[in-house]
């Protein structure tokens, strides 16, 4: 599974980031505004309020602005930034007063995910990935929503194969007992 | 999974990345192939294909990254200028190292001036302690209400406030919070204002268009002494 996402990066990201790196600031508002969409999307499984979610995007963005000149292709520019921002949101997230209880990242609490479309439709799913723990909700957004191998996820996440291959597993375990059937009832319960 | 789905766990793995199409062509082949003769492994397909549908529904809130991006590049000007503040004396000293002295003794009387008016300038940099709303960067055209939201309000009230009270964001937000509000309906504006107004999550709501036409009727009513407005 080497194919590149969906909303992968073309030659068009590395150079801008290798731009980036030169000091061009142009370069960094044309790479900012295309990933904006993305990351915001992305980061509202970490964060449900709106000024979060901006302020983790900037501070990805400061970091590719300091380190873009290190980039060594090692990676996609999509699953560099990703993984940028990923890292962010948990450090955002420690910090955050109520989840320091959390000891490990798969302790963490139930969130209030966004509801990003509110329509019955939506309603299994949002209660479905609000029961899920964290790692396991973002594996599944890195999969489905932005559509990344899982080599990239693994690399984002900075994790083996094989736990990325586990936490999608126990979230589509968990997330499908609250698909609804096809007559429209759901399938499971919550407990 | 069905118990069946469980006895091809190897297929089954790869069913998100079977769907999203980022799996390997040799591994789709595989893929392709057991499901041509499994029908449990196409079930377990088919509820990957409605969670896999979900999760890709696109989002109905609209983010407006300009005004995200200004605070950036701000960000980026301080750290940049920061830079230079500490670099400027060592550069200096590197390349006029004989006039180290002289600058020196001019430093200490310029400290004598420089302490008299620390305080002044002190003051004069001394960022305000509030925000105002008002801006003198162009509206938008379609601009009806200007609103502030609470900090801690979620995506989604907010989406479900402006879903209700039919307004779409335009621009925004300010440094202030403020944004730009527009309508989706014909509903009227001072119905929209009234419902923002009662929600405990909007700090503050006006519509531009009652400004717009009170600023109109000051300027073209003439002002008791004669004199322009």
């Amino acid at each position: 599974m080497t194919l590149p996402a969906k909303h992968s990066p073309t030659e068009s990201d590395s150079e801008l980031l290798a731009a980036i790196g030169g000091g061009d600031r142009r370069a960094l508002e044309q790479l900012y505004l295309s990933y904006h969409r993305r990351l915001a999307r992305f980061l509202s499984r970490f964060t449900p309020r709106y000024e979060n979610v901006e302020e983790i995007i900037n501070d990805t963005f400061m970091v590719v602005w300091q380190s873009a000149k290190d980039f060594r292709r090692a990676s996609l520019v999509s699953t560099w930034i990703f993984g940028i921002a990923y890292r962010t949101a948990l450090k955002s997230l420690r910090r955050q007063k109520n989840h320091n209880a959390a000891h490990r990242l798969d302790d963490v609490p139930e969130q209030i995910v966004d509801p990003a479309t509110e329509t019955e439709v939506q309603d299994w799913l949002v209660r479905g990935l609000a029961r899920l723990p964290l790692e396991q909700r973002l594996t599944l957004e890195l999969a489905y929503q932005m559509g990344h191998s899982l080599e990239e996820i693994a690399a984002i996440t900075d994790a083996p194969l094989g736990t990325v291959k586990a936490r999608m597993f126990h979230a589509r375990e968990k997330l499908r007992t609250f698909l609804p059937s096809l007559g429209g009832t759901v399938v499971g319960n919550e407990n | 999974m069905t118990d069946e789905g469980h006895k091809h766990p190897r297929i089954t793995e790869l069913l998100p990345w079977y769907l999203n199409g980022t799996i390997g062509e040799l591994d789709r082949q595989r893929v392709d192939a057991h499901l041509q003769g499994c029908l449990a492994c196409r079930e377990e397909l088919e509820i990957e294909r409605r969670i896999h549908a979900a999760m890709s529904a696109e989002s109905s809130v609209q983010y407006m990254p300009a005004a995200s991006l200004k605070r950036l590049q701000a960000a980026i000007g301080e750290l940049k200028s920061g830079n230079a503040r500490e670099e400027r004396p060592a550069e200096l000293a590197r390349r006029m190292p004989w006039k180290g002295l002289a600058a020196a003794s001019i430093a200490l009387l310029a400290l004598g001036v420089a302490f008299s008016t620390a305080d002044r300038w002190a003051a004069a940099r001394k960022p305000p302690a509030y925000h105002t709303v008002t801006t003198t960067m162009q509206r938008p055209a379609d601009e009806v209400i200007r609103a502030v939201f609470s900090p801690t309000i979620t995506l989604g009230d907010l989406q479900a406030i402006l879903d209700e009270a039919q307004l779409r964001i335009v621009s925004g937000p300010t440094e202030a919070g403020v944004f730009s509000l527009a309508a989706t309906s014909h509903r009227p504006v001072s119905s929209s204002l009234a419902l923002l107004r009662r929600h405990p999550s909007v700090r503050f709501a006006e519509s531009t268009q009652l400004t717009v036409q009170a600023d109109a009727s000051r300027s073209s009513a003439p002002s008791p002494s004669g004199e322009p407005p």
